[in-house]
């Protein structure tokens, strides 16, 4: 005799309190931002809003600003995300191979991750001050002599770029070294052995091993720091935020200067909806690519 | 890890959504702020019908203010000037808020969208107009009716950035603007006795200041408060007076000249290069002798003498030039907002703020008042707002329009594009005025 489907509240009561979470705070913002982008958006209660269908996107490809903002989005990604994974990686491998003090090291390498983004990026705008009173300028010009100028960090376009990527590289290391260093420990010491006597050097057994069998792990660091590239903001915002002439913008400031600035908060959900869509497609060509089963 | 990054992935892709949406609160229901009171319910005792009825207690209203007062100002606000009000009126409490300046506008924004607006806050004076045009705040002239008792009563430059179109939206609460800081030490050393009267001389002073090895001025940026006196000084400025075109104005021959003087300057070395941004320490190098003279506001003597008690300071009106010796008003005024439930009380507040004993009050913590009647005790006090309150005579105040911060956006571009070589002063405004006329719409 077959089970009769009885309905059972049990699990939906179970699941409500985190549906409803993800309701009000996921899915609800997400409608409403998309919502908010077709339309001239008025932020006074009451205020009628005008429908402007896609307007608000069509005006993003015809700014200027939308290219540059794109254009240091995709550079800061396309620099720090294999600066990140090549240093957090040799640093992963060199914290593996110590006898002892494996932790002291991996908390020393953390410590950056878990600083507060503002308190650095104020901390990296007096590093990088342009004047000869800036530290990294003093240190060139007097303690090193390679510079008879102070470089104007983030005074020009260029510099300001190298400043704010810094930060990036520097702030992101550990949290990939985590990742790797989990993964590294996985690893099976037997196949490091075998391979020694075979006669492999270290060299050549990181490349055939080590990377070969921490491939999904790579794959997975590489996802997210290109997600996490993509949204670069509040380093931005307090180093230089967007200037010299919206020079160093990027998407995220760009958005959040247009809607809380100017209060144009249909193009800016248009911008967020826009940096949404790129990073989902990249995300998801990544994916699609990349992952494939471990082979050695 | 496929299910892993999907959801990675779908989280990062909400998330961007996210930001926004969330500080974007949804329109369609206004929350009124709503007050708590006590109400205290009385039992009604039978009594004989002969017997006057108890008077009504009549139920206290709080109010709610926000502002950026410093600490030194807040200790005067919260120990003096509202337990007066509130002994003067004892059926109205006030609840203040200190708020930082940074964030200031966007709370409001914020709170103002959430129907969550305090009752009366404290404006820096460039933002009334567009908060008036959101409909944000309420009418003063129409709410108060002796409201012109108040308008007469306060300086003419400060009370002008409360009107938007037809009405006053607000009062000035206190006032500033920026005269000439300089300094005596370098001026002797470069052969000099005193501050110059005119650009023209102001020019030479600085050819004689940079031989003797200092910089002649420093300002922050090409924003509107660092701008805009040289720009009406020069007899420029960057529209009409009803604020309907800026061509033939920011592109006008003044404007352009006042442009080509400041990057004449750069050039020259006489302006520090901190005006293309990042920052330079203005006190710290003008108390070492490397910066000869710089724009300040009131506040600027009390905080310099607590950082460099040794080093004496100089005023000085801006210099002069075709337009005069003009300067950019700043300070703050106060305004009441339309969403408050409690207007009534509000206005008396209003009117509390702008008495002679707190505006005298509040001078002492530095506020330039902005009653004429008070301003000569409060110069007995603090002889240095004297030289402000001369400049005040002939300041103007920032393009009172609602889309200011994006015509000022725009002005600063133009600043950065001129000053950096990348165009001339010519080509760069032109473009502006471009950019800004419809704006003015």
């Amino acid at each position: 005799m077959p089970h009769a489907r009885r309905f059972s509240a049990t699990p939906y009561l179970f699941i409500l309190p985190g549906m409803l979470f993800f309701l009000v705070f996921l899915l609800y913002p997400l409608v409403e931002a998309f919502r908010i982008s077709l339309y001239d958006w008025k932020i006074m209660p009451g205020a009628v809003s005008t429908f402007v269908g896609l307007d608000n996107y069509l005006r993003a490809f015809k700014d200027d600003v939308f290219w540059i903002a794109l254009r240091n989005t995709v550079l800061y990604t396309v620099v720090t995300v294999p600066a990140q994974m090549v240093l957090a990686m040799l640093v992963a491998v060199l914290v593996d191979a110590l006898p002892s003090g494996k932790v002291l090291y991996r908390t020393l390498y953390y410590i950056p991750v878990i600083t507060s983004w503002v308190v650095v990026s104020l901390l990296f705008r007096y590093l990088f001050d342009p004047s000869e009173a800036g530290l990294i300028n003093y240190f060139l010009m007097h303690s090193l002599h390679l510079i008879a100028q102070p470089i104007p960090w983030l005074r020009e376009p260029g510099p300001a770029m190298v400043a704010i990527i810094t930060l990036g590289v520097w702030k992101g290391i550990g949290w990939s070294m985590i990742i790797f260093l989990a993964a590294l420990q996985t690893i099976p010491a037997d196949l490091h052995e075998a391979s020694q006597i075979d006669g492999a050097g270290p060299v050549q057994r990181f490349f055939s091993i080590t990377l070969p069998l921490m491939r999904p792990t790579v794959v997975f660091v590489l996802i997210m720091l290109v997600i996490g590239g993509f949204n670069v903001f509040l380093s931005v915002y307090l180093m230089t935020g967007g200037n010299p002439l919206h020079r160093t913008e990027t998407i995220l400031t760009y958005m959040y200067n247009q809607a809380f600035n100017f209060l144009e908060f249909g193009y800016g959900a248009a911008l967020s909806y826009l940096l949404a869509i790129i990073i989902f497609v990249i995300s998801f060509v990544q994916i699609k690519f990349l992952r494939r089963p471990i082979e050695v | 890890m496929t299910r892993k990054t999907l959801a990675n992935l779908l989280g990062a892709l909400v998330a961007t959504a996210l930001i926004l949406a969330a500080c974007a609160a949804p329109a369609a229901a206004p929350t009124p702020a709503t007050i708590k009171e006590t109400v205290v319910v009385q039992q009604t005792v039978p009594v004989p019908v002969t017997a006057t009825p108890a008077p009504v207690e009549a139920p206290i209203a709080t109010i709610n203010f926000w502002h950026t007062y410093n600490p030194v100002e807040t200790k005067v606000l919260e120990e003096k000037v509202i337990p007066a009000f509130e002994q003067a009126h004892p059926n109205i409490k006030v609840q203040d808020q200190t708020v930082p300046y940074d964030d200031f506008r966007k709370k409001l924004l914020t709170a103002i969208a959430g129907g969550t607006a305090p009752d009366v806050a404290r404006l820096d004076i460039a933002w009334l107009p567009e908060f008036a045009d959101l409909g944000a705040l309420a009418a003063l002239d129409t709410l108060m009716n002796d409201f012109d008792t108040y308008k007469s009563a306060v300086f003419p430059g400060p009370l002008s950035t409360n009107a938007w179109k037809d009405h006053y939206y607000g009062l000035p609460l206190d006032t500033n603007t920026r005269a000439i800081v300089w300094n005596k030490d370098v001026y002797t050393k470069a052969g000099l006795i005193g501050a110059p009267k005119t650009i023209d001389d102001f020019l030479a002073d600085c050819a004689k200041i940079k031989a003797a090895g200092s910089t002649c001025f420093a300002d922050g940026g090409t924003y509107g408060w660092a701008v805009m006196p040289w720009i009406w000084s020069m007899g420029g400025d960057i529209t009409d007076p009803k604020m309907t075109t800026s061509t033939g104005y920011i592109n006008g021959p003044d404007t352009v000249a006042a442009y080509q003087l400041l990057k004449d300057m750069l050039d020259n070395g006489y302006l520090d290069k901190a005006i293309l941004g990042g920052g330079l320490d203005t006190y710290g190098a003008f108390a070492k002798d490397q910066l000869a003279n710089v724009l300040d506001g009131p506040w600027m003597p009390p905080l310099f003498a607590s950082q460099y008690p040794d080093k004496a300071i100089d005023f000085a009106l801006m210099p002069a030039g075709k337009g005069g010796p003009i300067s950019v008003v700043g300070g703050e005024d106060i305004a009441l907002f339309q969403q408050s439930q409690n207007q009534e009380a509000a206005a008396e507040f209003v009117r509390y703020m702008l008495s002679p004993e707190t505006q005298l009050a509040l001078a002492e913590a530095g506020q330039v008042p902005v009653r004429a009647d008070v301003a000569d005790q409060a110069v007995k006090a603090h002889p240095y707002f004297q030289i402000f309150f001369d400049q005040l005579k002939t300041a103007r105040a920032r393009l009172p329009h609602p889309n200011w911060p994006k015509i000022e956006s725009i002005l600063t571009d133009a600043g950065q594009v001129i000053l950096r070589g990348e165009k001339t002063p010519q080509a760069a405004l032109d473009e502006a005025a471009a950019k800004i006329d419809p704006l003015l719409k």
